[in-house]
């Protein structure tokens, strides 16, 4: 699968904005300084964070809904990728979007993106989650597809997982490079696990990870 | 504190993925207390998962923003212990970092004697890793050794020398199976460093193997 989601043509559209981008599911969009040298996916970042300022500030209701329009799909569709049935999906894309309510007071634009601070919310859930389930969780076929809501999911899933911009990052990388990013963050394996599955040296995975990391950086940096 | 010696940034993105062991997550935690570089890196690595993850084809899911505004309070311990509320690099010693989660003091740890002027106190064993914190007297050489897998090690006090580099408070030592190494302390302070490894450590020489087993390190 990571070999097909490689060998895929670079698609020149995926930086033009989409839906999500501009958040049209009617949810109250609040406008926000036009500031004439920034491109399309910066604005939509600095937007994201702007919401989650008011929210933290002054508890605006709006603002936390426009930005529940922005991420509860998103959220909720990283949460299905890593293997959780729709079910429990629901139960902990709801802890994380009340995290995001309830713990605004903790966000600091300084350090990071809305959206940078709101994957690391739904990471840190993830990761209470794996070791409440004492790794049993991490044995789980991560992309075992039982149920017809699953089909969705089912064709190139890490394609779908790391799809649009996202494949766009990675296009700039070396296949072998982008696979071990890929399995480090969609698979959720460590640089150990992944040499073992690879058999290969845990110094070669890391130099992998490490050099593909480099090279995204730069891109990251324009994206900040 | 000025932090000069960093662990591999694969350590970082492994973090970043939330991929890592308890034990190595402490002690990447601990660094980062101390280091606004990785930290930084942390960040990068955070920011390309968001792009990766959240790049991908939205859900649709039921619930909704009223559904979560009207919730009554609502379950967020698993949110208290984690690195989102991390302080600022900088704000919280490492010391006290350590300390809130050991929640003792480092004087009520089980101390167990593991050669001259070292002390070792296990905090955490299992299938993959085991974690400790070790306390060597000034001027201490430490077996020399090397290392069936990772190894990071977190200098909380003190400082030591491994061949020509010096690791002092907040430096990260990042070893593994093809380190061979021979820590000393300095001669000024005793050295106390927070150590994470995935297997058991290869000492070099006989006796260290006896300690070895006796504490099971």
């Amino acid at each position: 699968m990571l070999h097909k989601l490689m060998t895929k043509p670079h698609d020149p559209t995926a930086h033009e904005p989409t839906a999500d981008d501009a958040g049209t599911d009617g949810a109250a969009i609040v406008p926000f300084p036009v500031d004439a040298g920034r491109t399309e996916e910066n604005d939509s970042a600095a937007h994201e964070t702007q919401l989650l300022v008011r929210v933290r500030d002054q508890r605006d209701r709006n603002a936390y809904q426009a930005l529940f329009g922005l991420f509860a799909g998103k959220v909720q569709g990283y949460l299905r990728r890593t293997g959780i049935d729709p079910a429990d999906a629901e139960n902990i894309l709801q802890d994380i979007m009340l995290a995001v309510w309830q713990k605004a007071n903790l966000f600091d634009p300084q350090r990071a993106s809305a959206r940078t601070w709101i994957f690391s919310l739904a990471r840190n859930r993830l990761i209470d989650i794996k070791r409440s389930l004492k790794r049993e969780y991490a044995a789980l076929e991560r992309y075992s597809l039982e149920t017809a809501d699953d089909q969705v999911y089912e064709e190139d899933m890490l394609a779908r997982a790391a799809g649009g911009k996202s494949v766009a990052l990675l296009a700039h990388l070396p296949p072998e490079q982008a696979s071990v990013l890929l399995m480090a963050y969609v698979e959720g394996k460590s640089h150990r696990e992944i040499a073992l599955e690879l058999k290969l040296p845990i110094g070669t995975v890391k130099s992998r990870a490490r050099l593909g990391f480099q090279r995204v950086r730069a891109l990251l940096e324009q994206a900040k | 504190m000025s932090v000069t010696r960093h662990p591999d940034s694969a350590w970082l993105i492994d973090y970043a993925c939330g991929n890592l062991s308890r034990g190595f997550e402490l002690v990447i935690s601990a660094h980062l207390m101390a280091c606004a570089v990785c930290t930084e890196e942390v960040r990068r690595a955070e920011q390309l998962g968001a792009e990766l993850l959240f790049g991908g084809q939205p859900a649709a899911p039921k619930l909704t923003a009223v559904d979560v505004l009207d919730a009554e309070g609502g379950d967020l311990s698993w949110l208290t212990a984690r690195f989102a509320l991390r302080p600022a690099v900088g704000t919280t010693s490492l010391q006290a970092f350590v300390d809130s989660y050991l929640d003792c003091g480092l004087s009520a740890l089980p101390w167990r004697k593991a050669g001259r002027g070292l002390q070792v106190a296990k905090l955490r064993a299992d299938e993959h890793e085991r974690l400790w914190v070790l306390r060597a007297a000034p001027n201490t050489v430490l077996p020399r050794h090397t290392h069936a897998g990772s190894e990071l090690t977190l200098v909380l006090k003190g400082a030591y020398f491994n061949g020509d580099t010096i690791y002092a408070a907040g430096d990260l030592e990042d070893a593994n199976e093809t380190t061979d190494h021979q820590p000393i302390v300095t001669r000024d302070a005793e050295c106390i460093c927070l150590a994470a490894t995935e297997g058991p450590l290869r000492f070099a020489s006989w006796a260290p193997r006896l300690v070895q087993r006796y504490l099971g390190i």
